[in-house]
């Protein structure tokens, strides 16, 4: 094919007004929370820092330190809900990818649906029941609550990892007299790893991101996660104190980043087979 | 398939024990929730409900009367809509666009699709924090470019302060934290489109524009219904977002119907009247959906 200069520049123009929409709110994060509040709220606006200065970074880490604990609730709330969305969707997705019976058609139909649900309508409803069960403003309300709202997606794209595994594999453990729970547990799960992790980085994700749940069912600040302390920390006062507020959503951004890399292959698969498939 | 009866039986029952804990948690946590909203949703039921234990009165679709005539509901519909149909062509549009871009063996095209999905992974709070900087009224980037944009004319630019432009503010963040993921299901599609097709297409003469209308474009058509669904719902459901950058305000321009229902349920702790706002909000999502793969149907080429 000839290659026509016209529309190469057109390529590499949309490519870099769409990539400089994309990434330049992200530098501007942290170059703020390397300036001092002094040159942030200077007009006109600095683009790189003139005074490379750590004081918000270091008043998050020394004065303004609840944020931790935030942070912390958030990390124990997802990991939690990772490992249980997990274990579950191992259950549902192998259940829904081999049996074909009217009641896995059932269950799968009935699993989408339920992505169409608002929280809000939810939570409206387990407020109150959640109280009279005892579990409101608890860690392990907020996690059983989560993980159901998370298990129906992770439970489909499950289902898409343990599709593409041959059922030979099965018939023949069949025939060697291996049982059910045997075909499961030892010959087929260990197979579906990737999709182990891209359902866990899933919900891990989802979780970290929670805003609604925690919103409703947290009421001591001691317990609350890191979307709804930071909005009712921080953003309070009238003024805000804006390189602190992008330290923050540095910190808070930078583990989602990582993970997100680090596993970038597994995620990039998962939701691909997901959306395809689902 | 001649196996034995029993061998299916066990099946099944193996099938119906392992979707137990998701049926139970779904149970427990979404459907019974549900549908006591919506039965809550025709009740006079606050606070005191909640701390005394009484039961809500029934009140004569009150709930339902008192936001329609309010005008609070029928605003709140069309912010949602306006909303998620500004947000999903913006969207497709720019996530299309990108995806053909990445597809053409461009130099870096692999370091460029992992480098895009950051947006994506920011936690929303902390994009809505983003653009609230990037918007800032007074020493916000935005208002600077604007600024030099206009030549100097454009001194006081406050996206998310004015009534007209807020709605579009809080896409645009919307837009920031949606279209890498779109991309990527899209880039995903593309992939599909068999080479060969697109050569003889080309030997036959197609032009570009028609190549992508009429072989791209119907290859993709099943990654396609389900990004832009996908999409549909998470607008339709935007909370936190909206929640963060402006509260619904100014002068409600950006209520949709997530921040009406948590407003009148969980800060004016009237729960019945949250409720009737979520139940509508369910119909309408149920509607659209419907609607969508009504007159979306995708044309079968495997």
């Amino acid at each position: 094919m000839k290659k026509n200069p016209v529309s190469t520049i057109c390529k590499y123009l949309v490519l870099a007004v769409i990539m400089i929409f994309l990434l330049f709110p992200i530098y501007w994060m942290v170059v703020t929370a390397l300036k001092s509040n002094m040159e942030a709220y200077l007009y006109p606006p600095t683009f790189a820092p003139k005074h490379v200065v750590t004081d918000s970074f270091h008043s998050l880490f020394t004065k303004n330190n609840q944020f931790f604990v935030y942070y912390w609730n958030n990390f124990i709330v997802s990991a939690w809900s990772a490992f249980i969305c997990c274990l579950v969707a191992i259950f549902t997705g192998y259940a829904l990818a081999r049996f074909h019976s009217k009641w896995t058609m059932i269950v799968s139909s009935l699993l989408l649906a339920t992505q169409m649900f608002p929280i809000i309508s939810r939570m409206i409803s387990l407020y109150s029941m959640m109280r009279k069960m005892g579990i409101i403003n608890t860690r392990f309300g907020l996690i059983l609550a989560i993980c159901a709202a998370q298990i129906p997606f992770c439970s489909i794209l499950m289902s898409s990892f343990f599709a593409n595994i041959p059922k030979e594999i099965e018939e023949a453990a069949t025939i060697d007299g291996a049982g059910r729970s045997k075909i499961l547990f030892q010959i087929v799960t260990p197979l579906v790893k990737p999709g182990m992790v891209a359902v866990a980085i899933y919900a891990f994700l989802m979780t970290w991101d929670d805003y609604l749940h925690a919103a409703t069912l947290i009421q001591s600040d001691n317990l609350r996660t890191l979307s709804i302390g930071i909005a009712l920390r921080y953003l309070g006062e009238l003024s805000y104190d804006w390189s602190l507020i992008n330290a923050i959503s540095v910190i808070g951004t930078v583990p989602m980043v990582l993970l997100f890399f680090f596993f970038q292959k597994y995620m990039v698969k998962g939701l691909v087979a997901g959306a395809v498939k689902g | 398939m001649n196996k034995p009866l029993s061998k299916e039986q066990g099946d099944r029952w193996y099938a119906f024990l392992l979707t137990v804990p998701a049926i139970v948690m779904a149970t427990i946590f979404i459907l019974i929730p549900i549908v006591d909203s919506i039965w809550k949703s025709f009740l006079q039921y606050g606070v005191k409900n909640i701390i005394s234990g009484k039961p809500g009165i029934w009140n004569n679709f009150g709930n339902y009367l008192r936001l329609f005539a309010s005008g609070a509901l029928p605003n709140a519909i069309k912010n949602t809509f306006v909303f998620v149909f500004f947000v999903i062509v913006c969207q497709f549009v720019l996530g299309m666009a990108l995806a053909l871009v990445l597809n053409s063996n461009i130099k870096g095209a692999r370091f460029f699709r992992s480098i895009m999905m950051v947006p994506w992974v920011v936690p929303t709070v902390i994009s809505a924090l983003i653009w609230m900087w990037l918007f800032q009224p007074q020493y916000g980037l935005m208002k600077y470019l604007a600024n030099i944009f206009t030549g100097g004319r454009v001194t006081d630019f406050a996206m998310l302060n004015n009534p007209s432009t807020a709605l579009i503010g809080v896409s645009i963040a919307a837009l920031w934290k949606q279209i890498p993921l779109m991309t990527l299901l899209l880039l995903a599609g593309l992939q599909n489109v068999p080479d060969d097709i697109i050569e003889a297409a080309t030997i036959d003469g197609a032009g570009k524009v028609h190549r992508f209308f009429s072989i791209v474009m119907p290859y993709m058509s099943s990654v396609i219904k389900v990004a832009v669904s996908m999409s549909i719902i998470e607008n339709f459901k935007q909370f936190p977002l909206f929640w963060t950058m402006t509260s619904g305000g100014p002068n409600g321009s950006t209520t949709n119907l997530a921040i009406l229902s948590y407003r009148e349920a969980f800060v004016s702790m009237n729960l019945g009247s949250g409720a009737s706002v979520t139940t509508i909000w369910m119909i309408l999502m149920i509607i659209t959906i419907s609607l969508y793969n009504h007159f979306f149907k995708t044309p079968d080429l495997t």
